[in-house]
């Protein structure tokens, strides 16, 4: 899968930037910690520097989130993936895909980006072992068609990690 | 007559459909000739003009029509816009208020009354800019009048000892204080998160109350419900439209506050 996937690029809703323009406006005065939003012309995507938090497995290593937000947004969750190379952690997929529950089935339109982020990180924070899902192989073939991970039908694997 | 009025009413309707408004404009003035007390005939002509932004002649067809009709919110829209064409800020939000009210009765939470508040509070941003930069201007000029008159004032009476230069930087900058102070609600901010919806960020216009005690935009709130489903967006207490509250004590807030700082109107 390679960066530019992405399923629909239509225009985001006037509802959507609206909203958008005050998550760069709040991001800018009170950015969440560890992560740096690179300033590009889109609204549409975002791209998010994520660096490990100090004392966890990924202590100073930098990885980059991509961050689309659909028309609909914030009714619609953004599709949130890494840029491969994505981290090694047991729900992550390397080719960027992140299992992660409030992405698809739990998202609500009171998350934001900065809020996203902070689970993400997270999630990488409490991770036992560096190592792919379990069946990292057959999903990313399966997604070899540019498959957004939206439209996987996520069995979540568990909440402690 | 009466019919024939009418039958020139749905050629011009006609023409306007397929866009032709010199044709359209000319089948209402038949209507209007047949039929002068038929307000419709009068705004469907305004809307006319009001695509040819030929805003004198939509004026005076809306007022023909509120003569008529005063209930007929599309004349008072239409005479807003107009107005507000004019720049008379005043004029402007006084008739796109009648139109809001009006089409809030009809029609309370619909998107016509959304949009008609959004022209309404782009109106009041637009009276906001005007007053408050001529407010400004003018504190600007007393400041720098005081000024002056204090720099006189100790220059006159410099034999008074060696304290004086003291005594006027002190004066000066409080009277900087005062005049900062003056200025300070009219510079936009932030408007405070508690008249904000958590959904659009923006501030209320329709606040409703959840029974987990949280506060939405209804349009926002409503839209959730029925595409991501029935719970509380932040508590995912399950949630029905029936069990929302209008929350009038935000709405009273959010009235307060725009009316001390205009430029909140500017979110549309």
């Amino acid at each position: 899968m390679t960066s530019s996937s992405v399923p629909s690029r239509k225009v985001l809703s006037k509802i959507a930037s609206n909203r958008l323009q005050k998550e760069v406006m709040e991001w800018q005065t009170n950015p969440p910690a560890g992560f740096k939003y690179k300033v590009n012309d889109s609204l549409q995507r975002w791209i998010i520097e994520v660096t490990g938090a100090p004392g966890t497995l990924y202590t100073g290593e930098t990885y980059q989130l991509q961050v689309d937000f659909p028309e609909h947004y914030p009714m619609e969750a953004p599709q949130v993936i890494f840029i491969p190379p994505a981290p090694l952690h047991p729900h992550i997929y390397s080719n960027g895909h992140i299992c992660l529950d409030i992405l698809y089935d739990s998202w609500s339109p009171a998350m934001t980006v900065s809020s996203v982020c902070i689970s993400i990180l997270s999630m990488l924070s409490s991770s036992p072992a560096k190592e792919r899902p379990a069946d990292n192989d057959r999903y990313v073939r399966n997604c070899r068609n540019g498959r957004s991970p939206k439209e996987t039908r996520w069995w979540f694997h568990d909440d402690k990690v | 007559m009466e019919k024939q009025a009418q039958m020139r009413k749905e050629v011009g309707n006609a023409c306007f459909r397929k866009d032709k408004l010199g044709a359209a404009i000319d089948s209402y003035t038949e209507a209007i000739a047949l039929q002068p007390n038929v307000a419709v005939y009068w705004t469907n002509r305004a809307l006319c003009f009001r695509k040819k932004k030929e805003w004198t002649r939509v004026e005076e067809d809306c007022k023909r029509a509120l003569q008529l009709d005063r209930n007929s919110h599309k004349a008072h829209y239409m005479l807003g816009l107009a107005l507000l064409e004019k720049e008379d800020y005043t004029g402007a939000i006084s008739e796109l208020g009648k139109a809001w009210d009006i089409m809030r009765s009809i029609a309370p939470h619909g998107e016509k009354a959304d949009e008609l508040w959004r022209v309404l509070a782009k109106a009041k941003f637009m009276e906001w800019e005007l007053t408050s930069s001529e407010h400004h201007w003018r504190l600007q000029n007393l400041k720098e009048v005081c000024e002056n008159a204090f720099r006189e004032y100790s220059f006159l009476h410099e034999e008074s000892g060696d304290s004086a230069p003291n005594y006027l930087s002190g004066q000066l900058q409080l009277l900087n204080e005062v005049f900062d102070k003056a200025s300070r609600a009219d510079l936009p901010t932030d408007v405070p998160d508690y008249l904000c919806c958590k959904i659009t960020f923006d501030i209320f216009t329709d606040p409703v109350l959840t029974p987990s005690g949280i506060t939405y935009e209804r349009s926002a709130l409503l839209e959730h419900l029925k595409t991501v489903g029935n719970v509380d967006p932040i508590t995912r207490q399950p949630l029905k439209e029936s069990q929302l509250i209008p929350n009038l004590a935000i709405k009273g807030a959010v009235q307060e506050f725009l009316k001390e700082h205009g430029w909140a109107y500017n979110m549309a």
